[in-house]
């Protein structure tokens, strides 16, 4: 090959070179990647077998190797610069020669450790008079000396390096900012659920045996709804209302909380005003989950109509109200009340049987059966009813409580008319029932209707204990 | 005995090592660890065939020059052969061709081909 031809072709290598190192330092790649690809295509440029790119290291002046070939484990070498030996760098601009003589004594205790590398040349990256970082490399492999022409390529390449480093560092410090503002929504997040917490106990502490009552419905209500299928937003949304369901209880007088005695009409006017007032708090923060107003105001409706505040009927009450009207009602069961002692999950199971479809919906229960039966078999991953019941349960037990318990899916159709018949039949008994009490001035537990009866410890009835749930 | 695999070829204490059609990115450095680990074998002859290699680019050249150290560094051998004319003109343009030993084929840098080894034939 001539010269000119020879001349030529280098210059054409040259040229693909820097259009390579274009793409690569703008390519999605891993950024030490990219610092490595770009170290070895200057070194392959320039023919050298030794090299390194050195990045500032914040605020100390220090510039720490982050690609380099044949020097080995380089991991701990630092080049010091003093802010004058910086200024000068940046006031050269152009590759600075190393050693033999060559004009570098400006460099100090960085020149000496550039020497030990076998560092020959040395090219700044700078981008707006901030020197970002270094490349150093050995002399070339055929001994030849670096011209000026290597020299002005060498800075070319530099520049388009300097710009991935500089696109690095901005990205860095970006993703600082953000590592920082997810740390302050952190404790944003925190705060909001410690004061959820708050407002929890404080509603709890109102009443010494329904401590724990807000955290145990939150709990079921989160393990029911994710057993039915709720995406974890809406979970998350459904354990907040079970947090603040009783928020309205707040302004109802402790008293009539704690009266263990039956409670006066106008006490039961009171005690009954929790779900819209909890409503009325409620609807005016803006939570970032939907329906916890409505799911607080219709906690106490029932699938029959008969509840309040609204007397809705089963698919006009809100799902999560249906949840937590089950799980509410089933703590309330299953923990002492100052009226009566907690009942047992045996007890507790049969009422929320004798209420299918009338006070619980049937779409809620079967599901709640399921998550009990998946915990007591330890198919759960994270268990929450069973370890909050204080009772000790196994399978066998279950079964036997659970015998029988209906299903929309498990009942044959001529068992689902039978069933039908008998509801009917039952529902026209209780019709007749409440028309003969109300005819006598009964009110529906049998106690004239001047005051709200509570079940009391003797005689206890289970549909009491169900029905009478605050 | 002859041990033939996909990129490499055993023949007493030498090893024929064929790179990938292009060494163009860090990928080809796995060509430097085979030649080190050969080395630390024992192994005192290396010749790098490119006759399946289509193109090296300055990454693939800095490769190279990586295994050439590494040869050097041992004071064993290192040859090329089957080299493409555009490969050949980058290996000039770098300076390789002045200090590596080139020859046709595989056979010639061998030394078992009608050229013998000891003399560049490009």
């Amino acid at each position: 090959m001539s010269e000119t031809e020879l001349s030529l072709e280098r210059l054409l290598f040259n040229l693909n070179t820097l259009a390579e190192l274009g793409e690569e330092i703008t390519s999605p790649k891993d950024f030490t990647r990219v610092v490595k690809s770009s170290l070895y295509m200057v070194m392959g440029t320039f023919s050298s077998s030794k090299g390194a790119i050195f990045q500032h290291e914040n605020g100390n002046g220090s510039y720490i190797p982050i690609a380099s070939k044949g020097l080995g484990d380089i991991g701990g070498l630092r080049l010091k610069l003093a802010p004058e030996t910086i200024a000068e760098l940046l006031k050269r601009r152009e590759p600075v020669e190393l050693g033999g003589g060559k004009d570098a004594g400006f460099l100090g205790a960085a020149g000496e450790t550039l020497e030990k590398i076998d560092a020959k040349v040395l090219a700044c990256l700078t981008v707006k008079d901030e020197l970002l970082g270094l490349i150093a490399i050995n002399g070339k492999f055929s001994g030849e000396p670096f011209t000026l022409y290597d020299h002005q390529l060498l800075s070319v390449m530099s520049q388009h390096i300097s710009f991935s480093l500089h696109s690095h560092s901005l990205l860095m410090k970006l993703m600082h900012k953000y590592t920082e503002n997810k740390g302050l929504y952190e404790n944003l997040r925190r705060i909001y659920y410690d004061t959820i917490h708050a407002f929890a106990a404080a509603i709890d502490a109102k009443d010494s045996y329904t401590r724990g009552h807000s955290h145990r419905v939150s709990a079921y209500s989160a393990a029911l709804a994710r057993e039915m299928g709720w995406s974890n937003e809406e979970v998350e949304g459904i354990r907040i209302a079970g947090l603040l369901h009783d928020i309205g209880k707040i302004t109802v007088d402790k008293t009539i909380i704690n009266k263990a005695s039956p409670l006066t009409s106008y006490e039961c006017r009171e005690l009954n005003s929790h779900p819209v007032i909890g409503y009325e708090i409620l609807s005016k923060i803006k939570f970032p989950w939907k329906g916890i107003p409505m799911m607080t105001r219709n906690h106490h409706e029932k699938v029959d109509g008969t509840g309040y505040p609204d007397r809705l009927r089963k698919s006009e009450i809100p799902i999560g109200a249906r949840i937590m009207a089950l799980v509410d009602a089933f703590d309330a069961m299953t923990t002492d009340r100052p009226y009566r002692p907690k009942l047992s999950f045996k007890e507790a199971i049969c009422e929320v049987r004798e209420n299918w479809n009338r006070q619980f919906d049937p779409e809620v229960i079967q599901p709640f059966i399921s998550v009990i039966r998946k915990e007591v078999r330890r198919e759960a991953d994270n268990p929450t009813i069973v370890p909050l019941l204080q009772e000790e349960l196994d399978a066998v037990s279950l079964n036997r409580i659970l015998e029988g318990f209906p299903g929309p899916r498990s009942a044959s159709r001529p068992c689902r008319w039978i069933s039908r018949v008998l509801k009917n039949t039952c529902q026209a008994i209780h019709g007749w029932i409440a028309e003969l009490q109300r005819l006598c001035g009964l009110n529906k537990n049998g106690v004239f209707s001047s005051s709200c009866k509570r079940p009391n410890q003797n005689p206890r009835t289970l549909r009491e204990a169900a029905h009478i749930v605050r | 005995m002859v041990k033939r695999y996909r990129n490499f070829k055993e023949l007493g204490d030498t090893v024929v090592l064929y790179p990938d059609d292009y060494i163009n990115d860090i990928e080809g450095e796995k060509l430097e660890d085979l030649c080190a680990n050969y080395l630390d074998r024992g192994f005192r002859k290396i010749v790098v065939d490119f006759s399946e290699t289509e193109l090296v680019n300055s990454i693939g050249v800095s490769i190279l020059i990586g295994v050439i150290e590494k040869v050097r560094e041992r004071d064993a051998n290192i040859y090329f052969s089957g080299l493409k004319r555009v490969n050949y003109d980058i290996f000039s343009i770098v300076g390789l061709t002045k200090h590596i030993r080139i020859f046709e084929t595989e056979e010639d840098a061998l030394g078992i081909g009608p050229k013998t080894a000891g003399q560049a034939v490009l």
